[in-house]
């Protein structure tokens, strides 16, 4: 029925013109100034064009623009729509409005649901704990910036469980296909060989009997952990992963070093993080010297050597008497110079990388971080080749090797670290 | 005006400029009012005054050291980052419809695009950024509703967004409504927004409420404060406008440009008005705030319409003679109070010099040590920074450099420090055993580690020899003044440092050395009972933060 109206509202425009056609339908407020159709969902949209009476070709005649030409369309409809439903919400529950003054925490509350709803990335669910952390943030840039880190881990972990879901849901498909049972593990084939499974077991024992003879003959390596001060409690946790990293390297080198954790208190931010990386009984187990005490204390003066990329020193040969210390620190904060302001205070020697001496360096800081630094004293350690171990630093930083030791070296040196 | 010209050869690898000065001949002039002061530097007196200070001096130096770096590679660069943008938008962007359409054209449109679900809002984003009509978002938004029975607050909000920035007043109110009684509370953004938009309409007292709804989350921020205060002002309503303003305040923000211009340009002639407004100038004065060439303009008419005063402003700067180049009166003198030299002296020492650690930048021996060195010699008239003072060209050893400046310094019967590193001492291509031996000879020495920050002690030494102490060095010191804590101890430093600080802007080997004269007037909002002298930015006039202006209006008063 609609749509023969429709038909014969076109033939009536054709050829009557638009004033009457718009008399015949009806006419809904919008706002615009001329006039404007209800537009429904399956209407079809009508083009006309105007009446020439005289013998002008069709195409002198101006046609009238599309925007007239075609029916209105109600820009409104939304406002109406949303009008209703907001009387219907009013019937069935009564506003609470908040009054007074708010507590920090819920006035975080109240701006992480206004988040929410308003479209920024805000996680789903925060913790106690998140919730906490949040509302010590002072300022708005703040809280949005750690709002969006916590989504963005949320969508991480949600990407993850959807994946599993999915293998899960697909396995199960195929053991109702093939008829077979989920839990078991009858479809692992064995295989015929006359060569036994080495298992991981052995291959740790080994490591760990090579760990215990470095820990009563190997050459100390100490991690100064004095720089809690210095790091944000994100840098710090980056600092824990990056000593696990360490451990692990260390734990599978030929000739591992004697690790130190020294000036580890006990309920700084790096004992805790270290606890909740490894777990109680790892970290007991670990083949690591760990002290509250410094290495000053430890060792004799004369044996320690700080590395540090502020120092003027450069190491050119790795020696095996002495014990190097590197500070467990991400070094992001705009301080620069933190760890030689430690070795000048306890009036011990330092010592730089020969960055400058092998690599061509490109663009990036040459503080390393704690696991790239264990690997290239390792492989120092066991071959002497600067050229082996400075491939540790990370490629982006620099541009290449110089290819040969020319007499030019001599003045590559006294490059001017001086300004 | 540039000062270097160039010659047309230039190597690859090392650039040798030819520098040539606009003046041919050199000047000398002793000024009568120099004598009276008990340190005299010769300077010109006739040339145009340049100071590294002076507002737009870093623009140009930066244009400059580009031009000498090669303006073919740049050409390249830009060209083809113009040609990699062009690909990313054009492969990226979806067209806006360019007017409204139906709800089925709608539908088509979302189910050809590559994200359905994020359909709305990204049309919506495009549409902002291209500032379309307002008819076309209300067709979207219209098929939106339609086709899943409401609309989401995320969409009204940037549906408002754009409303308040085209400035439909009708739609802002429209959608505020509904706002309001669809959702129990809005965010933060969708107030500071509605804020903006209705502070210029009729409803514009609703904003209040707002105001204290951001109130209970956060403190609201300077704009949110700016709107309601010029919504207030444009709308009659004075006394609200100056209650926020005051409230505002009391917080510690500073108001926006725009929101002082507003108050000039609405205010009448009562007497409290003129007392309040005032007062805003004296904000400026303490707070050392320029106002830009809108707001200078609004003050001055504001002024030029008091009664019965008979004000009159005109534009002018400063000429070399320390006084306002259109009422030749004398401008406020640079020189600090005893308290404030005092106060900065224990600030700097405490923060600048040994701050978290004392170990960042040198040790405790050095610093006893140079307290000692300090106390033992004679007060200095003029602290040179060694290191700095060499480089000021790349021609020739460092050492000389260096000898050339302070035999300069000697030359006109100063006492001088020179401050420096221990390499310095050691024999070597850049540093000439004997020209330390006469700089030694000629001058006190103080030598620091190698690793140590030399700086410090060069501040610590100016600052101990008394008001009347220069120090020579390019270096702008903005690296120490950011330890100091607080705003008011910065600018105090920056003033100091204007009246103290000598440069030397350029050296070739053979030719004298000229210094740029330190300023000795303060420039900031100053006023005399029958003057006010206000400094202010040119519209395009591309100011650093550690620059200062050179254009002045002069308000004087004829009785």
């Amino acid at each position: 029925m609609t749509f023969l109206r429709l038909q014969v509202v076109g033939v009536l425009r054709r050829c009557c013109g638009r004033p009457s056609s718009s008399a015949a339908l009806k006419c809904h407020y919008s706002g615009l100034p001329t006039s404007s159709f209800i537009s429904t969902p399956s209407s079809a949209l009508t083009s006309s064009r105007a009446l020439s009476t005289t013998w002008i070709l069709r195409k002198d005649v101006p046609q009238p623009k599309d925007e007239e030409a075609r029916p209105k369309l109600d820009l409104d409809v939304w406002k109406s729509m949303m009008r209703t439903v907001a009387l219907q919400e009013d019937r069935v529950k009564t506003k609470d409005k908040v009054e007074g003054k708010l507590s920090p925490l819920e006035a975080t509350r109240m701006l992480v649901d206004a988040w929410r709803l308003a479209g920024r990335l805000v996680p789903d669910s925060l913790t106690d704990e998140q919730m906490e952390a949040l509302s010590k943030l002072t300022t708005k840039s703040s809280k949005r910036k750690f709002l969006k880190h916590l989504s963005i881990k949320e969508g991480y972990k949600k990407a993850k469980m959807e994946k599993k879901e999915k293998k899960m849901a697909e396995r199960m498909e195929r053991a109702d296909r093939e008829g077979f049972d989920v839990d078991s593990k009858a479809d692992v084939k064995l295989k015929n060989t006359f060569l036994m499974k080495f298992w991981s077991r052995s291959l740790d024992t080994l490591l760990f009997w090579r760990s215990a003879q470095a820990m009563q003959y190997g050459q100390p390596l100490v991690f100064d952990m004095s720089y809690e001060q210095h790091m944000s409690s994100h840098d710090a946790k980056n600092t824990v992963s990056q000593l696990l990293q360490c451990e692990g390297w260390n734990r599978r080198s030929v000739d591992p070093f004697h690790l130190h954790f020294c000036n580890l208190q006990p309920n700084s931010v790096y004992h805790q993080e270290l606890l909740k990386r490894y777990g109680q009984e790892t970290w007991e187990r670990l083949f690591i010297t760990t002290t509250s005490q410094r290495h000053v204390d430890i060792f004799p003066r004369e044996n320690l050597v700080y590395l540090t990329a502020d120092s003027p020193n450069v190491l050119r040969t790795f020696d095996h008497n002495k014990v190097y210390i590197i500070g467990a620190f991400v070094d992001r904060s705009a301080q620069s110079g933190v760890s030689l302001a430690n070795a000048k205070r306890l009036k011990l020697a330092t010592a730089r990388l020969p960055l400058n001496e092998h690599l061509q360096w490109d663009c990036g800081a040459k503080n390393l971080t704690l696991d790239q630094m264990i690997q290239i004293l390792i492989t120092i350690k066991e071959t002497g080749s600067w050229e082996k171990a400075l491939e540790f630093v990370p490629i982006r930083k620099h541009g290449g090797f110089y290819e040969q030791k020319t007499e030019n070296s001599v003045f590559i040196r006294f490059h001017q670290w001086y300004e | 005006i540039d000062i270097f010209l160039f010659c047309n050869t230039v190597l690859k690898f090392r650039s040798k400029p030819t520098e040539f000065r606009s003046k041919p001949t050199e000047f000398r002039s002793k000024p009568t009012e120099f004598r009276s002061k008990p340190t005299e530097f010769r300077s010109e007196e006739h040339r145009p005054f340049r100071s590294v200070f002076a507002a737009g001096t870093a623009r140009r130096t930066a244009e400059m050291l580009k031009k000498r770096e090669g303006r073919a590679e740049e050409k390249e660069e830009e060209e083809e980052m113009d040609r990699c943008s062009v690909r990313y938008k054009a492969s990226s962007q979806q067209e806006i419809p360019d007017r409204p359409l139906s709800p089925e054209e709608w539908r088509k449109l979302r189910d050809d695009s590559s994200r359905p679900d994020r359909f709305p809002g990204r049309m919506l984003n495009l549409m902002l950024a291209a500032g379309t009509d307002v008819d076309v978002a209300k067709s979207l938004l219209a098929f939106i509703a339609l086709d899943s029975g409401t609309v989401p607050y995320v969409l009204l909000l940037k549906y408002l967004s754009l409303c308040v920035s085209g400035g439909h007043h009708s739609e802002v109110l429209d959608t505020y409504d509904l706002m309001k009684s669809c959702f129990k509370t809005l965010d933060i953004g969708a107030y500071s927004l509605l804020l903006k938009g209705i502070s210029r309409t009729e409803r514009w007292r609703e904003m209040l409420p707002m105001l204290e709804e951001i109130k209970k989350i956060v403190t609201p921020t300077r704009r949110n404060y700016g709107d309601a205060i010029s919504g207030a002002f444009l709308n009659g309503d004075s006394e609200t406008g100056w209650t926020l303003y005051n409230e505002m305040m009391e917080l510690g923000l500073e108001p926006n440009q725009e929101v002082w211009q507003c108050m000039f340009n609405s205010a009448t002639s009562l007497q409290k008005d003129k007392e309040k407004l005032l007062d805003i100038l004296i904000y400026m004065r303490e707070n050392q705030v320029y106002p830009q060439e809108m707001l200078v303009k609004s003050i001055k008419t504001w002024f030029q319409s008091l009664p019965g005063e008979g004000w009159t402003g005109r534009f002018s700067s400063v000429d070399s003679r320390d006084r306002c180049g259109s009422c030749q009166a004398e401008m406020e003198s640079i020189e600090l109070t005893e308290e404030e030299y005092s106060q900065l002296k224990q600030r700097v020492m405490a923060n600048v010099i040994e701050g978290r650690d004392v170990f960042f930048k040198t040790t405790p021996q050095e610093l006893q040590s140079f307290k000692n060195f300090v106390k033992k010699s004679p007060a200095f008239d003029v602290i040179v920074d060694g290191l700095n003072v060499a480089n000021i060209s790349v021609h020739g050893p460092k050492s000389q450099n260096l000898l050339a400046v302070v035999s300069e310094l000697c030359d006109q019967g100063l006492t001088i420090l020179v401050l420096g590193r221990k390499h310095m001492m050691q024999h070597s291509k850049m540093w000439n055993r004997y020209d330390i031996l006469k700089i030694k000879q000629i001058a006190h020495c103080f030598f620091t580690d190698n690793i140590s920050k030399d700086d410090p002690f060069l501040l610590y030494a100016a600052l101990h020899s008394g008001n009347n102490c220069k120090f020579v060095s390019r270096d702008l010191m903005r690296d120490h003044k950011a330890c100091l804590p607080d705003s008011a101890t910065r600018r105090l430093f920056f003033k100091w440092q204007r009246g103290h600080q000598l440069v030397v802007p350029w050296y070739v080997p053979g030719k004298k050395v000229r210094f740029q004269r330190e300023l000795r007037y303060d420039t900031v909002v100053q006023s005399t009972p029958t003057s006010w002298h206000l400094p202010y930015d040119e519209d395009g006039e591309d100011r650093s933060s550690y620059e200062i202006p050179q254009k002045w209006l002069c308000l004087t008063k004829q009785h």
